[in-house]
This record gives C-alpha cells, structure tokens and sequence, in this order.
C-alpha cells in the first residue's frame, strides 16, 4: 500500500508541477473538432500510444503554445533517413523545456519554413500521412527535462463527457485457473490476478469504438491495492513503460488487450473488491464483488 | 678558337637532354574522361517484372536504383533484372527489397528477382542496411525500432527516451539520432555501446547522423544556435571528439550524413553545397551548388565522389576528387533523379532512363 502511494506520488507529483509551470490557461486544443480516436497509452498491439490522435476530418491544426519550430518533416519532400510512421508532422519547442508534435498532417500542408509560431498559428492541416489509415493529427507531448512523453489530456482543457467508461467484466486469474468474477461467486484461494474488460467509448460514433482510461484503482477488502494512471510514457531499459512506476506493455495489458488491474492477496473466506475506472474527462465508473474465497 | 668551345658545350648539352627525355621519358599526367556506357529505358518497361536472369544467376555487380514511383536493379550492361512500381514506400538494399503499403502488417523481402527471401510481421515499416543483410521495423510513433532475424523473428527490439530523428544502419552498427538531442550506438544485437548526451545549443535536437561501416567513426549535425558538426572517433570503448564546428546553418529538417565506404571521407549538407572532411586528418573542403543535396555516390575510380544538388528541377552534379579538385561539373532539368554507382561507375537515372558513365584516366 505505501509503495503503491509513493509510485503514485512520484509520477503524479512531476505532472502536477509540470502544470503548475506551463502556461496552462493558454494551452489550447490543437483543432477545433475535438474528437478524440485515439488515447494515450492505448495499447496499440506490440507499444503504447505516446500521443493522442484526434479525428473530425480534414480541419487545421494549431499550435497549442507559442513556440519554436525544433523540427519538420514534409512526407516524400524532405530528405528522410528512416521510413516515418508520423508522416508529415512539426515539433515544436515551448518555454519549459516542452516540446508539442503534431503528426500526420496532410502531405503539402506545412507551408512554407517558419521558425517562430504564436499559441495558435496553423502548423498544417489533419491528414492521413504516415502510418495512419484516416484523416486524424496525432498530437504528442514531450517533457525533456523528464524525458517523458505526457498524457496531453491531462493538459488541455477538458471537454464533455457523455457516456461513462465501461468495466465489462472481471476475470481473477489464480495459477492456470480463471474464474469471472461476479457477486457470490467462489474463487480458489492464493495470489491473484485481476484482469478486466473495461474501456472509455469514442463520443461521436454510435457503434463500439474502444478508447483507453485515465485511470483504474482497485481495493480489496477496505484497502487501495493497486492504481494506474495513464499520465506519463518514459523510456526505463529500453522499453517504452507508463509512469514512474515503470510498467512495461505487457504488465498494463495482457496479449488480448485486456487491462490487468494488479494482483491481490485472497485468503479464505468474505472478500469485497472494488474496481473504478475513470476515464479522461473525469467520469467514473465503479463496480464492486462480494464473494467468497474458498480454503 | 675561343668562340667555338661554347657553341660545342652548349650544342652537347642540348644533344645530351634531348638523349635523355628519348631515353627516360617523363610520364605526362592522366587525363580522366567521363564516356557514357550506356543507357536504358524503364519508364516502358512493364511493372513487377523481371527481365532478366534467373533468381540468384548473375547477381555480381547489379545495382539497386529508385527512380521516382519505380525501383529496381540493373545489370553491370545495362539489363534491368527487375522493375518494380512503388507501392507507397520501398525499402531498397543490394540484396534485396520490401515493397510495402501505408499501413501493413505484413511484409515480403524479396530478391533482386522478386523471389521470396523472408516474411515477417509488425506495426511500423521496414528497414533495410545498405547490404541488406539487416532487417529492421520503425515503430509508427518513431520511438522504438526491432530487428527481425532470418526466420522473421524478432531479433530484439528497443524503445528510446524521444522521437528518433535520424537513423545510421552500416554493417554491424546502428547510430540513432533523437530529438532530445541524444545519439545512441547499438550494436548488432541491439546492445548500446556509446551514448553521446546532447550538445549545449539552445534546442540541442539531432538533424542528421552516419557511423562508419566499421564504427570508427561517428558524426552528427544537431541543434539550433549554434548548429554544429561533431565527428567522434573510436578510443578503446568509448568515443572521443575528432572535430567539432559551428556551422553557420539553421536547419529544421533532417540533413543528409553520411561517410564513403572506405570511412576517408565526411559528407553533410553545409547550407552552401556540401561540407566534406576527412576525419583522420580534419581536413576540410567544400562544394557549393543551388538547392538540396540530393544524392552521392562514391566511385570506385581514383577516389572520385559525386555529388548531386537539386534546385526544383534543376539538378547539378559534380564528380571530385575530396579535397583536391572539381572533375566535372554539369547541369541537368529531370523531374526524377537517381545517383548510384554500379560496377564501380557512376548510375544516373533521369526521368525514366537510367545511363552507366564511366570515367576513365587516359
């Protein structure tokens, strides 16, 4: 439980002071259609999503800070020494140390070379440059000073919510037994796995397009065994792995994309779990077991 | 009498010094002469195609080329052993190539004859070593590269602290340029070897980097006021300064670096042409054309290198000796152009044609 705090603490701390020393208010979305298809730390099959990727069609994309142009890259234009899944995108440098990218913007929309930009100005428009089979910007956040890449909305100003993250079901996974948990139901005794369903839901779309969470805090039994927030990326031996506490792909995400929630102590007898996710813009969804742990 | 002694002198001496240029001439210097070889039409050659030899038959000395949407290799005398219609994007390598979608998964190496050398899977596209004996996949967001070995399987992979902006994949090294301004040396199992922290320029990002074939050497050109040009050289088991210059250009873009095969020779785009050095010796040199570097070539002639600029579609192109003299310098209009060598000789391709010069010393 304390080490979970610190962890927390560690990785929440630098992204709290982060806020506090960016220019905040001024930070705007990059585009006015704020359609969000993508979410940071998304398992996207073999990594995490360093980024957020915003649809709403072919719209502007503008910088969300004043800053400097650290970098351009015009697909099939410019010189490149390695096949570029981004396409067609500019990075920009911030006061702080920041650094903002926005990707896959449409071939030829760069215009012509400008090295200082005002909060605003039009860095190009969405395209479907690079690795990316639809018109969407993939906008990324970089803190040099911690070498991280940070969850853009965790920055930028948030926008409605209309529908709530789903936990559609919860598997316990003890040794080669997995057993879906559900209230009055009898799970063998040992340390445990918990995995779950559980994902936000795209906004704008009536059919089923999953989006990841911002953050899921498990107790058992009265007590936080575990929380994961997706809030930082950061290189730790040579793995791409979220927050401070280091957690590679493979201990967020099982190899079907199921969420692994962190493991529990059950011993026999009544125990009581409670799972929340929430998702980025604040709305929670929480569901509780009562079930027995059998000798 | 007191005339004629100098006259018999001096008509002796004369005598005497042309006896000696008859009998022991001077070697005159070699004039080199650039003849055309040949030249050959792939615009009309059907797509996909091989026209030439069997798979494996005859591979010694053919070259790869990209010449606008087509790709393939060409013969020492000008046969086209394969023609190939890019897809979106082709990684091309003397062994091979992979012809791949915007976005797959999936992907097919082939040979120069477009028979299937290996298959493997992924997210990203692929890479290939110059050779094409390595085999890497770029991650989409350009954070993480993996090698696949010759069964498709990942060799290993690694994922790096900032967006990679640069990449330099010769024989077993692999230098990686980020844009935090670090520079990474993997070796060939992906293992680092050298890490150089990232220069004190005011935005200290990576625009271009290359390591030798053997990693004696090491150079980038990173960050923004100043712009500077770093070659490190190999000191045991680490990497020391060989040369460090500001540079007076305000690049934003990646930046064409690279060293000849033999390592003697630096090249980077200098704002003017190209800057050259040579690393051993820090000695320095300069071309200047309009526009772009884009592309070189180094023959296998008398040292000589070719450099070619494009200024929309203006090309021009020098062929010198690094450091001693200008060869040849011409102007051409292509909308597609290609600079390779094959056989050792200069391959040109201008818009749908490619020609063989070779360049002779007579």
């Amino acid at each position: 439980m304390t080490v979970m705090r610190t962890a927390f603490l560690m990785f929440a701390v630098p992204v709290l002071l982060l806020a506090a020393a960016l220019p905040v208010r001024a930070l705007d979305w990059p585009v006015q259609k704020r359609i969000i298809i993508g979410t940071f730390g998304q398992d996207r099959g073999n990594r995490f999503l360093d980024g957020l990727d915003i649809g709403g069609g072919e719209q502007e994309v503008r910088a969300v800070l004043p800053g400097e142009l650290a970098f351009r890259y015009d697909e099939n234009e410019d010189y490149t020494s390695m096949p570029r899944g981004l396409g067609s995108f500019i990075v920009l440098q911030h006061d702080g140390r920041i650094e903002t990218i926005a990707g896959t913007l449409k071939k030829g929309s760069l215009g012509p070379l400008k090295t200082k930009y005002a909060a605003g100005d039009v860095l190009g428009t969405s395209g479907d440059t690079g690795y990316s089979d639809g018109t969407h910007v993939h906008f990324s956040l970089y803190d040099e000073e911690t070498a991280s890449f940070l969850n853009p909305l965790s920055l930028l100003p948030q926008v409605a919510s209309t529908q709530q993250p789903v936990i559609k079901r919860v598997l316990v996974s003890i040794g080669d037994t997995t057993v879906t948990l559900e209230n009055g139901a009898k799970v063998p005794h040992g340390r445990a796995e918990v995995i779950a369903e559980a994902y936000d839901f795209r906004q704008d779309v009536k059919f089923l397009w999953p989006l990841g969470l911002y953050g899921v805090r498990m107790s058992l039994d009265g007590k936080e065994v575990s929380r994961i927030l997706f809030d930082s990326l950061q290189e730790a031996d040579g793995r791409l792995s979220l927050g401070s506490g280091k957690l590679p792909l493979g201990s967020v995400y099982t190899t079907e994309g199921l969420l692994r929630c962190g493991t529990v102590e059950l011993r026999a007898g009544s125990s009581h779990l409670i799972l929340s996710v929430r998702d980025y813009y604040g709305s929670e969804t929480t569901k509780e077991f009562s079930f027995t742990v059998r000798e | 009498m007191k005339n004629r002694r100098p006259a018999s002198v001096f008509f002796t001496a004369v005598l005497l010094i042309v006896l000696y240029f008859a009998l022991f001439p001077y070697p005159l210097g070699k004039e080199l002469v650039a003849k055309p070889s040949w030249a050959v039409d792939i615009a009309t050659t059907s797509s996909n195609s091989a026209a030439g030899d069997l798979p494996g038959s005859g591979d010694e000395g053919i070259s790869p080329f990209q010449l606008g949407d087509l790709f393939g290799y060409v013969g020492p005398e000008g046969k086209l052993v394969h023609v190939g219609q890019r897809l979106f994007q082709t990684a091309l390598s003397q062994t091979g190539y992979i012809n791949y979608t915007r976005v797959g998964t999936d992907w097919i190496m082939r040979d120069p004859h477009g028979a299937r050398l290996l298959a493997f899977s992924g997210f990203g596209y692929p890479l290939l070593s110059p050779d094409g004996r390595r085999v890497l996949v770029v991650s989409p967001d350009s954070t993480g590269l993996r090698e696949v070995d010759g069964n498709g399987d990942t060799a290993w992979s690694r994922d790096f602290p900032a967006t990679m902006t640069s990449v330099s994949l010769q024989g077993d090294f692999l230098l990686v340029g980020l844009l935090n301004g670090s520079l990474q040396l993997l070796g060939r199992n992906g293992r680092p070897i050298f890490q150089a922290p990232p220069s004190p320029s005011r935005i200290p990002v990576i625009y271009g980097c290359a390591v030798t074939n053997d990693g004696a050497f090491i150079a980038s050109v990173s960050g923004l006021e100043p712009q500077v040009l770093t070659v490190l050289g190999r000191n045991g088991l680490s990497y020391t300064g060989a040369l460090r210059e500001i540079l007076s250009t305000d690049y934003r873009r990646e930046v064409r670096v690279g060293f000849s095969p033999d390592s003697r020779c630096l090249y980077y785009e200098d704002g003017r042409g190209v800057g050259l050095v040579e690393p051993s010796s820090g000695r320095t040199s300069s071309l200047s054309f309009s526009g772009k570097l884009a592309g070189c070539a180094f023959l296998k002639i008398g040292g000589l290198a070719a450099f070619a600029g494009r200024d929309g579609g203006r090309v021009d192109l020098r062929v010198v000796s690094p450091f001693v003299a200008t060869f040849s310098s011409e102007t051409f209009t292509a909308g597609d152009f290609f600079l390779g060598t094959i056989g050792g000789q200069l391959l040109l391709g201008l818009d749908g044609r490619l020609l063989r010069v070779d360049i002779k010393a007579l």
